[in-house]
């Protein structure tokens, strides 16, 4: 634990921290809408289709958030379009496109020239690497993501019931499913960089499904998403700085252990009540 | 004497009028060169065996699928151009609710019909006196994946009227409303049609509903094989050619 406090006296122990929080913080709460729209296989591909656009920024020698982002959010947005314009199920397209991606990642990732050691870093992230960049990014999209989705809540939940009715009740349901796919994917695209394309998922999924475990009413649901989110990345990085765990990978253990507590809770309480 | 009208729509002038309808899924015409006006204050239901349109034909009334040639008008205009005039739609599919564990509580889903209109009550008071109407306001908090088939249809039906609306438009949306709750469920629609001058349309299968509450009755298999008032539209000659020969009148079974 002292050593846990010397870290926290770091500059790049505190980014961490704040990132992870203010990721824990965006995912959950995009991640309520994510769990209910079935979109968790959507920003699955975005987050491998992301390696083509790691992969350009190394080879293009520029900052890869810069060739990440805008990949990323035109990934998402053909992908969307891709799926409104055949009549083969999202999930075949998703996984038509996400297989093409990686090949085309993997591929470009061999033209790299000598060092190719963050390809770990690619996959797993490094949130002790993030800058104030990434951080303002991160918190910029937060708050787009919360005045968006929060100003038009009532057509936000309802579209997300029923697209037809919405639509009758005069929502723009295509304008509001595309905003949405833009600030997925952006979300996908910045959080990379400190979970990897492997884990980013968790961060959108697990404290979402576990809010949806505890609460049957929606805004409960969503404040509870959120807390889950900002606290799992808390105590993950507490877990990690002490344990000198990997700090990404620690805070997906902290969601999924929350999950599987509050998973055998329900149950514990539902046997309770019977007897 | 001048009738005093609840708004500002003519009685006489129809709340949809659909002519010449033709909807084509890919190749094949679902609904072709269907036409009939619905006037203020009526019930209409449309009849008709499974895979005859029926949806289809809702749903290109609604301007959710396109259709290829003939025109809708609802309150005198094409859908597009209702802008405001919308929210004086109802419309209940039968899936609304395709997942009885999303985290909504009764409250928050009637909520979400409410819009600030010129008629419309503050939001809390227009959430009051539809669930009442409805008798689900013990139902307030909880959450749409506790309530039994009958609640749930009674909550559907406060979210459709939270608001006053001029037209209602049901696609087998109450089908299965328990036995207790379908008088007092049929009695509210048809005051609400009284007293409010509501429109309603609704895609039914239950024939004896259909006799006993409707004044305009529309058989559809792909095209309009009837339409009238209730005795005459339901003839066994016009069942046979709607339904086919295979056809035995249905009975609601409990």
């Amino acid at each position: 634990m002292q050593d846990f406090l010397t870290l926290l006296g770091y500059p790049f122990m505190q980014r961490a921290i704040a990132a992870g929080v203010l990721m824990g913080v965006l995912c959950g709460f995009l991640g309520s809408f994510v769990a209910l729209r079935q979109l968790s296989f959507f920003s699955h591909a975005v987050g491998h289709a992301a390696l083509v656009g790691i992969a350009m920024g190394v080879l293009l020698q520029v900052d890869p958030t810069w060739t990440l982002l805008p990949f990323t959010l035109i990934f998402g947005i053909a992908v969307l379009y891709l799926i409104d314009q055949t009549d083969l199920w999202s999930d075949s397209i998703l996984n038509i496109v996400l297989s093409g991606a990686l090949a085309i990642g993997v591929i470009l990732t061999s033209f790299i020239r000598g060092y190719r050691g963050n390809l770990m870093g690619v996959l797993f992230g490094d949130i002790l690497a993030v800058n104030l960049t990434d951080i303002g990014l991160t918190l910029l999209l937060l708050i787009a993501s919360v005045s968006i989705l929060l100003a038009t809540l009532r057509q936000q939940i309802l579209l997300t019931l029923n697209q037809s009715v919405a639509k009758v009740q005069g929502v723009a349901v295509q304008f509001h499913r595309y905003l949405f796919v833009v600030l997925l994917s952006l979300t996908v695209a910045v959080a990379i960089k400190a979970v990897g394309i492997l884990l980013v998922n968790a961060f959108l999924v697990i404290p979402a499904s576990t809010a949806k475990l505890l609460s049957h009413q929606f805004k409960p649901y969503l404040i509870g998403s959120v807390a889950i989110g900002a606290i799992s990345s808390l105590v993950g990085m507490i877990v990690s700085g002490t344990l000198n765990f990997p700090s990404g990978p620690s805070i997906v253990l902290v969601q999924f252990c929350l999950f599987l507590i509050v998973f055998g809770l329900i149950k514990l309480t539902a046997a309770w009540v019977k007897v | 004497m001048t009738p005093i009208l609840p708004s500002k729509f003519d009685t006489s002038f129809p709340v949809i009028q659909v002519s010449g309808l033709t909807v084509y899924r890919g190749q094949y015409a679902a609904v072709e060169n269907v036409s009939f006006d619905l006037l203020p204050g009526t019930s209409s239901a449309i009849v008709g065996p499974n895979g005859s349109g029926k949806s289809t034909l809702v749903q290109a009334i609604l301007d959710l699928i396109p259709h290829t040639s003939g025109s809708v008008q609802i309150f005198g205009r094409p859908i597009q151009k209702l802008g405001k005039l919308r929210h004086e739609i109802g419309y209940m599919p039968q899936n609304f609710i395709f997942d009885r564990s999303f985290p909504i509580s009764v409250a928050e889903l009637v909520r979400l019909g409410w819009v600030k209109t010129d008629r419309a009550m503050s939001q809390n008071a227009a959430l009051s006196q539809a669930l009442q109407r409805v008798n689900a306001t013990h139902l307030r908090h909880q959450a749409i994946g506790t309530l039994s088939g009958g609640e749930l249809k009674r909550v559907l039906l406060a979210y459709c009227l939270v608001v006053p609306r001029k037209l209602l438009i049901l696609d087998e949306a109450f089908a299965e409303v328990d036995v207790q709750g379908e008088a007092d469920f049929y009695s509210l629609l048809d005051e609400l049609r009284r007293e409010e001058s509501w429109t309603l349309l609704q895609v039914s299968h239950d024939l004896d509903m259909v006799g006993r509450h409707c004044d305009q009755v529309l058989c559809l298999n792909r095209s309009l094989i009837c339409s009238g008032q209730p005795e005459t539209a339901l003839s066994p000659q016009n069942l046979l050619q709607t339904y086919g020969s295979t056809f035995s009148r249905y009975h609601h079974q409990h």
